[in-house]
């Protein structure tokens, strides 16, 4: 839910609420913040947040709290007298000792930790939905992207016969040909989606059909990869351009069953 | 709860229990849902299994003759993953098992968007096409599963003997990769080849890889397969050893597929032709699996790729730079021909059609030029009059040629390993050729292997139209094949005037192609991956115990010197609180 990894959120939470009870002072107040904002921006996303985020997140933090903690002379003082007085008591040698010896362990362990991350390959960015042609010649016809519609589109309402033969001509081709890596489901996770990056798109996510014209799927399934611009890396892409497999019938047919298997509506012309 | 109401409910449970067992044979099992049920789960059923199952659950759907295994045909009442005894009828929950987590490494797929209703129904829809599941006595009570025995030397040695002793080896393998001397000619009892569980990748199992499933399986075989039940054969113990033998072949539960090959350094010379060197070579170098799946793409489709991944290491000295490739295969195809630029007819892309060549899909068939069942060409035609027709003893009417033994090799094995020709411009670091075999801007390089000869030959990529051979550099190459799996060395100067040059610390484009020839994978018809890359680690590694122990050493110092200037400032304060003590009673510090 909301992308949280709750058992961490509410864990964070349960221990600020023993702090609460506790009435712990200020010193453990800001050393909980920070920790707790550290495992929260570290565990607390079912989606990991990049450590140069974090980074600077917990930069800003720390800040954040040296501030505060010397926003007035009475806090300062605060803050600073359970260090002294772990500092000057004996009662506390111990304690001291351990610290001196954990803190530099820490330390050299996050250096230790850092020098042995796993090697990655590369990685670049890509434009997922890059600007299409003004036109493109499917099969010697010209279309032109920006008017181009799904031509048996408006039979779901002139006849709905008809369109429930284009939508099976559609079934037909889409499990002939695209589940291998869009899935049986559209959930953009065949079979052999595992081995592709980038991966196939998602047709059940409201982020991919809906916000584009049929034009732009048309141009999609016909001119596949390779004829993405560079800014879509088409060097790296599966998909193929059916237009060397498929007329240009059966491309619409598909393309208006995809929209239908998931209860979408192409975008409408001029819409934006 | 007391003692006594724990013993009170159990008595309760065990009376209900008899209760329940006195009415089974009178058809308490038979649960085939309301009418209301059924047509719910058609619905469901009409819009997410029947394109491979078949709107008539025969099995037969748009995608069937493009998958392999084949959807299951709900006709016949045969189900391969069950609790219940063989030759039985699963149970509702095994039918829901399967359609909730799918059969890994198939085109069933989980549904994990279903809501258990929704399976439900689509379980009494699915019973509804065969006859069977009306019939009481073909239901059977559902074994019990133990609890997995520990996995000690002594049982897994045990199950050695209990591997060796049925004859596991025959279709499995020696040592369990799937490639035993029966496992080329294995079908299902409806005449379509199957393939024998790989048991040391256990990701791939269809019915599931924990130690449950697979003792489920021995106790209960695979109904239409040629893998029996135990039951009868075996005891639940040594079932229980046989368990532990095959969990301890797997390479673990997940295939831990990466993205990089790391090549170390080496100052020893790198000599194909010592194998003991050349191991212990590999031996330091880390090994990565990469996944490998069908080319669909470009004419010459292979939708069912047998290899589903292949492992990768490299080693590199001051001068050349070596990689060595990994892949299980049930059989070495040593005889065949094979090429990246193979031509691969239309027809050959699909699974031995049989009774849906002829089905109402023409439109597609027409535009690829006359391949539906009426014109099939003579058998002979497609296969040459070598008799090795794949599709052998299937059976059917398309491929079928009933004298057929099991299938012979046309083709070869073969394997490639692909670089780009030469490394982006800095200004573009994204830029790679096409990884299907390059593209007219930008051409990739093939380090081919015929497995027929052993030898590499390199081929210049500039998109699938255009694979010349290339002379320009020459790349070595020691091949062999042990147990069902194929090793492929390569070797080559690091520098290069033609292609790409590997210098230190260098990420270079990497992609694997492997043709299985047993599945008459040639040309553009073969297992593929994406770009993925090989990083060259520094010669001489820089020494990571300095900068461990200075951010120690810092850490320290500072501590010690904010407990040293504490301390110094309370002494001071000390002092001048006893000259003023006269006066004056120290404040007590704030309470905390």
């Amino acid at each position: 839910m909301l992308g949280l990894n709750l058992p961490v959120v509410i864990v964070l939470a349960a221990i600020g609420g023993v702090l609460a009870w506790r009435r712990a002072n200020t010193l453990t107040w800001l050393l909980y913040t920070w920790v707790a904002l550290w495992a929260f921006f570290k565990y607390g996303f079912a989606v990991p947040i990049p450590q140069s985020v974090v980074t600077i997140y917990l930069g800003i933090t720390g800040l954040a709290l040296v501030c505060f903690a010397s926003s007035s002379r009475e806090r300062l003082s605060e803050t600073v007298q359970p260090i002294v007085r772990l500092i000057l008591e004996p009662r506390y040698r111990l304690a001291l000792a351990g610290l001196l010896v954990a803190l530099p362990a820490l330390a050299a362990y996050n250096v230790y930790a850092d020098l042995n991350v796993p090697l990655e390959a590369p990685g670049f960015g890509r434009e997922v939905h890059p600007p299409p042609p003004t036109e493109m010649t499917v099969h010697d016809e010209t279309v032109d992207m920006a008017t181009a519609e799904n031509p048996y589109l408006h039979y779901k309402h002139d006849d709905p016969e008809l369109y429930g033969e284009h939508l099976e001509n559609g079934r037909r081709v889409y499990y002939e040909n695209c589940f291998w890596c869009h899935g049986d489901g559209m959930g953009g996770d065949g079979m052999f989606a595992h081995g592709l990056n980038p991966v196939p798109s998602n047709f059940n996510d409201v982020g991919t059909l809906p916000i584009l014209q049929s034009s732009f799927v048309h141009w999609r399934i016909a001119k596949g990869a390779p004829g993405l611009p560079g800014a879509g890396t088409p060097w790296d892409s599966m998909m193929p351009a059916w237009e060397k497999f498929l007329t240009t019938e059966e491309m619409w047919d598909v393309n208006l069953f995809i929209y239908d298997f998931n209860g979408y509506e192409p975008r409408a012309l001029g819409q934006h | 709860m007391t003692a006594h109401a724990r013993r009170r409910v159990r008595r309760i449970a065990t009376f209900a229990a008899a209760i329940l067992l006195v009415a089974l044979p009178v058809g308490a099992q038979v649960d085939l849902g309301t009418e209301e049920q059924r047509a719910a789960g058609k619905v469901v059923y009409d819009k997410y299994c029947g394109q491979c199952h078949g709107d008539t659950g025969d099995g037969n759907g748009y995608a069937t003759p493009r998958v392999k295994p084949k959807p299951r045909d709900f006709t016949t009442g045969t189900y391969k993953f069950r609790t219940t005894p063989n030759g039985m009828l699963p149970t509702d929950d095994d039918l829901r098992r399967v359609i909730e987590i799918g059969a890994p490494y198939t085109s069933m797929p989980g549904w994990p968007n279903l809501t258990s209703a929704e399976i439900q129904n689509v379980i009494y829809y699915i019973k509804s096409f065969s006859p069977d599941f009306e019939n009481p006595d073909r239901y059977g009570e559902p074994i019990e599963i133990p609890r997995p025995l520990e996995s000690t030397e002594e049982s897994i040695a045990r199950g050695r003997v209990v591997y060796e002793e049925q004859g596991c080896a025959a279709c499995h393998g020696e040592v369990g990769r799937g490639d035993g001397p029966s496992a080329p000619t294995l079908v299902n009892d409806k005449g379509d080849p199957i393939k024998v569980a790989d048991l040391t990748q256990r990701w791939t199992y269809r019915g599931g890889a924990t130690k449950e499933d697979i003792y489920r399986t021995f106790s209960t075989g695979l109904n239409g397969t040629p893998m029996p039940s135990y039951a009868d054969s075996l005891e639940v113990e040594d079932r229980q050893h046989l368990v532990n033998y095959v969990y301890s072949l797997g390479d673990g539960d997940d295939p831990n597929y990466g993205t990089l090959i790391t090549a170390v350094y080496s100052e020893e010379p790198i000599d194909l032709q010592n194998g003991e060197t050349l191991d212990a070579l590999f031996e330091a170098a880390p090994t990565t699996r990469f996944p490998l799946v069908g080319q669909i793409t470009e004419p010459g489709r292979n939708f069912f790729p047998s290899v589903t991944s292949i492992e990768a290491q490299a080693v590199y000295n001051r001068d050349e730079i070596a990689f060595r490739v990994r892949w299980h295969d049930l059989r070495a195809d040593t005889s065949g021909r094979n090429s990246p630029s193979l031509e691969v007819p239309m027809w050959d892309e699909d699974n031995g059609i049989g009774d849906d060549a002829g089905d109402d899909g023409g439109d597609s068939d027409d535009f690829f030029g006359d391949f539906g069942g009426e014109e099939a060409p003579a058998e002979d035609d497609f296969f040459g009059d070598s008799g090795d027709d794949f599709f052998g003893d299937g059976g059917d009417d398309f491929f079928g040629a009933a004298d057929a033994g099991p299938p012979g090799a046309e083709f070869s094995d073969a394997v490639a390993l692909q670089f780009p020709a030469s490394l982006a411009p800095e200004e573009t670091p994204e830029l790679k050729p096409y990884f299907l075999y390059g593209d007219s801007q930008n051409p990739v390089d093939l380090w081919f292997v015929n497995l027929t000869y052993g030898v590499a030959d390199t081929f210049r990529g500039r998109g699938s139209e255009s694979i010349e051979p290339t002379e320009a550099d020459i790349v070595e190459a020691v091949t062999s094949y042990d147990q069902g799996e194929w090793t492929v060395t390569y070797k080559r100067r690091r520098s290069s005037r033609a292609g790409v040059s590997f210098a230190e610390q260098q990420y270079t484009p990497l992609a694997f192609s492997v043709w299985d020839g047993f599945n008459r994978e040639r040309g553009n018809k073969r297992a593929l991956s994406s770009w993925f890359y090989v990083y060259t680690e520094p010669s001489v590694q820089p020494a990571t115990a300095f900068p461990i122990v200075r951010a120690a050493i810092i850490v320290l110092v500072l501590e010690l010197l904010v407990v040293f200037l504490v301390r110094r400032r309370a002494r001071q304060k000390a002092a001048g609180e006893e000259a003023a003590s006269t006066t004056l009673a120290a404040t007590e510090a704030p309470a905390i």
